[in-house]
């Protein structure tokens, strides 16, 4: 048991556990009552948008693609609810046409990178510029709220016993996204794609498809989270949400994702989202401000990518040492000898 | 006159497609050797013996892995030598050029240049040593002018460029080819041929000595390859020794001064070219013994399932004509370049073709991509399984379930785990696919074994027509008797199979029929009671098919041998020693 506990700690969600657990205990002594339920929830308020987000993003980057508009379009999908709200158009009705241009302009990226076969890097910087001069023609420079009182509400009172909306969602598409990319026919054809899209066409998947369903849920889910955005702030501008996209992919690669796509587990993407919220409270605690700590999580994210390669040549090194003898036995003995050594222990 | 006793060998339609080309290749041997004569008359290559070799290969052995490339393979190039070197895949004509060219380097033997011992470490070594190749496909920077280009290899010109005396010298080393461009303009515009020139002139001006070119003829026109032709006879006469390779037969016997055949990595033989004719080549590249030769039980075939007409693709392959019928097994053979692939590629909708029609059980179908393919009932086992046929760190069950993952989905989108395991486990035991079980990732199994696992997630889409590229290329003797039984199997329960292979003997011994190909063309269909590794080469090598006319005691020899191998394996349970290798 103790055998097993620390091989899964020595992996990189692991890893991310302890730094978690240090900066927790950094914020914990430091802050009292930081473990509160309301204090908690504060935490998680400051950064949930991009946390939602970040679920859509993990898809995207595991299936091998890339996804820039995602701020752009958290922009374009406020914006238009904003510009349709003033305009006269009951709030239900702009938040449906919000999230109906997000899926739209989602498949519109998929459809761009899947059946064109564009590089989705360049398809999606096309739609961070695109969507975010849209958001800018919608608002202008103006800054439009006055929205309906329960409109505002979602975004700043608990609604489901202490948890806001926004958290709530965020909770119930966390599960979803887990079951999904660990359990799912889908998530399984996501992996697939990311590893090798050449192997999945020659294995009669349509990888097209399942290509842009993805860039639809990241375009439809960016545009849940800027209609949330709107609601928590309360009020509109062009530049709303300006610069996340790169804070959300930063955080999607620390939780363990290969930027070149089939590797990554959504418990790592949901641990890198937790520890980043602690570490930026801890910083602000210890007074490191705004560019020291995107200079510290930046150094992080390039430990991501250095250790888990240092890590696995390690690995193959002892792996090699300790293999010539041993391997001549069947693989089935070996087996068979590990079990017997860890069922006393 | 040739075409009639082809005939009797030959599917008719065959033989109507080559008559022309017989008629087309009889004028332009004839144009081919007035050029030689030409330059003979001039200087007639002097008798071997009175030169030292520039270049000699002295029992040169390469191993990869369990493949033994070279074998003691010796070769003496002499100056004022066209010397054509002859073998079947993988009979180490590849490994010979890259070792000469310093790619590789050789575990054993020794390479001389001018009797002197040298060591070809890089393509540096070669460059300085003189020896130089160019090959099907030039390497030519298209934004460069053809005279940056000719002198690209030259360090020692200085830091300024003068151009026009670069460009002066340019035309100078093609004139000495009698040959004329444009050497200022970019070398994009050129045609394929003019590449190969500008590769030559490349080579010339770097002072060469050996020349090697590696299937220099295969993508150039009928004219081209006399132009070709042109420039190698002018090496000669100024000296160069030119190794020269291609599966043309034809092209061989009208250039070459000698012929070295390769067979298995071993040297067969160096004969001059007066004194060999192309069956007594074929029979030397064919001759290897015959051994772990499964045997077929011949059973009748059943209803016509893939019925193929005038299949083609732009450029790449044209008229392929056939039926495949239940529970037969139908042989795709040809060397290199054949393009069998691009029709199996064709046939599964990945690389679909632009005419012809396909009919499956009777009903007209169009094949544009593999998922419709794979629904109609169309399975494809790559020749590359490990950039395109298993995703390498998921597990053996999650590759078998890839092909028809939605049958083990629930009605909510979960994979069901235990129906896939279930699955996948069924098939490690069937095709006794060696691994510890159905979790271990693909990536840790043995060539052999990742080769199970891809025909296996094919067999679980329950297909009606297999396709199986090379399936047992790179895997050991003992997976291989393994697939071969597989393949017997699933023919005896009523699958349609194309078998597409490069090792002959093992299209001869699975096949009910065998296609044979060349250049994209269909050459000619066989039954497996006609069909010898003779005549099938013979086809692959665009000979017309008569060179063995009534050659019945060769069959009767081949099928002796092979029965008495087959007697010794059931008989001992082993596989001879060196199988394989």
């Amino acid at each position: 048991m103790a055998r097993d506990l620390v091989r899964r700690l020595w992996s990189w969600e692991g890893l991310l556990l302890i730094l978690l657990l240090v900066t927790l205990a950094y914020n914990v002594t430091r802050v009292t009552n930081f473990l509160t339920v309301s204090n908690q929830i504060n935490l998680f308020q400051l950064g949930i948008e991009k946390a939602i987000v970040i679920l859509a993003m993990a898809f995207v980057i595991i299936s091998g693609e890339i996804d820039l508009s995602v701020a752009s379009m958290m922009g374009l999908s406020a914006g238009v609810a904003a510009a349709l709200f003033e305009s006269g158009a009951p709030m239900p009705v702009a938040i449906l046409v919000a999230l109906g241009v997000g899926a739209g302009f989602g498949l519109l990226n998929g459809y761009f990178v899947a059946v064109v076969g564009l590089s989705s890097l360049a398809v999606t910087l096309a739609g961070y510029v695109g969507f975010r001069g849209l958001a800018r023609l919608l608002v202008q420079d103006r800054s439009v709220g006055g929205f309906p009182d329960w409109f505002t509400n979602l975004g700043q009172r608990g609604m489901v016993g202490p948890l806001t909306l926004s958290i709530f969602i965020f909770a119930i598409l966390a599960i979803v996204a887990t079951v999904t990319l660990h359990f799912s026919g889908f998530g399984r054809l996501t992996y697939v794609i990311g590893n090798s899209a050449a192997v999945a066409r020659f294995s009669g998947v349509s990888v097209a498809r399942t290509k842009m369903v993805i860039f639809t849920i990241s375009g439809l889910v960016s545009a849940l989270a800027g209609v949330l955005m709107a609601a928590r702030l309360g009020a509109v501008r062009a530049s709303t949400a300006e610069g996340f996209e790169l804070d959300i992919i930063t955080v999607v690669l620390l939780g363990g994702v290969s930027i070149f796509g089939g590797v990554g587990s959504m418990i790592g993407v949901l641990l890198s989202t937790y520890l980043v919220l602690n570490l930026r409270n801890g910083l602000v605690i210890a007074g490191i401000t705004g560019n020291t700590q995107t200079g510290i999580i930046g150094l992080l994210l390039i430990l991501s990518v250095l250790l888990p390669n240092l890590a696995g040549r390690v690995r193959e090194r002892l792996r090699r040492r300790q293999s010539d003898p041993s391997m001549r036995a069947p693989p089935a003995d070996l087996s068979e000898t590990a079990r017997s050594q860890t069922a006393p222990g | 006159m040739t075409a009639l006793r082809g005939e009797e060998l030959v599917q008719v339609k065959a033989v109507t497609a080559l008559a022309p080309r017989l008629e087309a290749r009889g004028a332009g041997a004839m144009a081919g050797s007035a050029i030689a004569a030409e330059y003979m008359l001039e200087s007639a290559p002097p008798a071997l013996d009175a030169t030292r070799p520039v270049l000699e290969m002295d029992r040169v052995s390469k191993r990869f892995g369990a493949t033994q490339a070279l074998d003691d393979v010796s070769l003496a190039l002499h100056r004022r030598e066209i010397h054509a070197l002859l073998g079947e895949n993988g009979a180490g004509k590849s490994t010979l050029i890259k070792i000469m060219t310093g790619i590789q380097q050789q575990d054993s033997g020794e390479i001389r240049i001018d009797d002197e011992v040298v060591r070809i470490a890089s393509s540096q070594d070669a460059q300085r040593l003189g020896v130089a190749a160019i090959y099907q496909e030039p390497m030519i920077f298209p934004d460069l002018s053809v005279a940056e280009n000719i002198f690209i290899g030259h360090r020692n010109r200085g830091n300024i460029v003068d151009r026009r005396r670069m460009e002066q010298e340019a035309e100078e080393v093609l004139a000495r080819l009698d040959m004329h461009l444009d050497v200022g303009e970019p070398a994009r515009g050129l045609t394929l041929a003019e590449q190969q020139t500008v590769e030559i002139a490349k080579a010339i001006s770097l002072d060469v000595r050996v020349l090697i070119m590696d299937e220099p003829t295969a993508s150039l026109s009928a004219h081209e390859v006399r132009q070709l032709f042109r420039i190698v006879f002018a090496l000669r006469q100024q000296g160069v020794a030119v190794l020269f390779i291609s599966h043309r037969m034809e092209e061989v016997f009208e250039i070459a001064d000698r012929v070295t055949i390769l067979r298995d990595g071993r040297w067969i033989s160096t004969t001059p070219r007066a004194d060999l004719t192309p069956a007594m080549a074929i029979k030397r590249m064919v001759g290897r013994e015959v051994q772990e030769l499964f045997r077929r039980e011949r059973r009748e075939p059943g209803a016509v399932r893939l019925s193929v007409r005038d299949l083609r693709r732009e450029g790449v392959f044209q008229d392929i004509s056939f039926e495949l019928r239940a529970g037969e097994v139908l042989g795709f053979a040809g060397l290199v370049g054949a393009h069998r692939t691009d029709v199996g590629l064709a046939l599964f909708g990945i690389a679909p073709a632009d005419g012809g029609a396909v009919d499956l059980d009777g009903v007209p179908v169009k094949l544009t991509n593999p998922h419709d393919a794979m629904r109609l009932g169309i399975a494809y086992s790559t020749e590359d399984r490990r950039q395109l046929g298993l995703i390498m760190p998921l597990s053996i069950a999650a590759n078998v379930s890839l092909p028809s993952l939605t049958r083990y989905l629930s009605p909510g989108g979960l994979v069901r785990r235990g129906a896939e395991r279930a699955a996948a486990e069924t098939f490690r035991q069937r095709l006794s696919i060696r691994a510890p079980s159905v979790d271990t990732p693909a990536s840790s199994l043995s060539g052999g074994n990742q080769q199970k696992v891809v025909i296996s997630k094919w067999l679980d889409t329950n297909p009606k027509v297999l396709i199986l590229d090379e399936p047992t290329r790179g895997i050991d003797v003992g997976s291989k008797i393994e697939v071969h039984q597989l393949v017997d199997d699933l023919a005896a329960k009523g699958m349609a199979i194309i078998l597409i292979s490069s090792d002959l003997p093992e299209v001869l011994a699975m096949s009910d029929r065998i296609l044979v190909m060349r250049e994209g063309r269909q050459m000619a269909i066989f039954d497996h009671g006609d069909a010898t590794q003779e005549r099938v080469l013979s086809a692959a090598m665009g000979q017309s098919g008569d060179l063995f006319p009534d050659d019945e005691g060769l069959d009767r020899a081949a099928a002796a041998e092979a029965i008495a191998v087959i007697d010794q394996l059931v008989a001992g349970a082993t596989v001879p020693d060196g199988a394989n290798s």
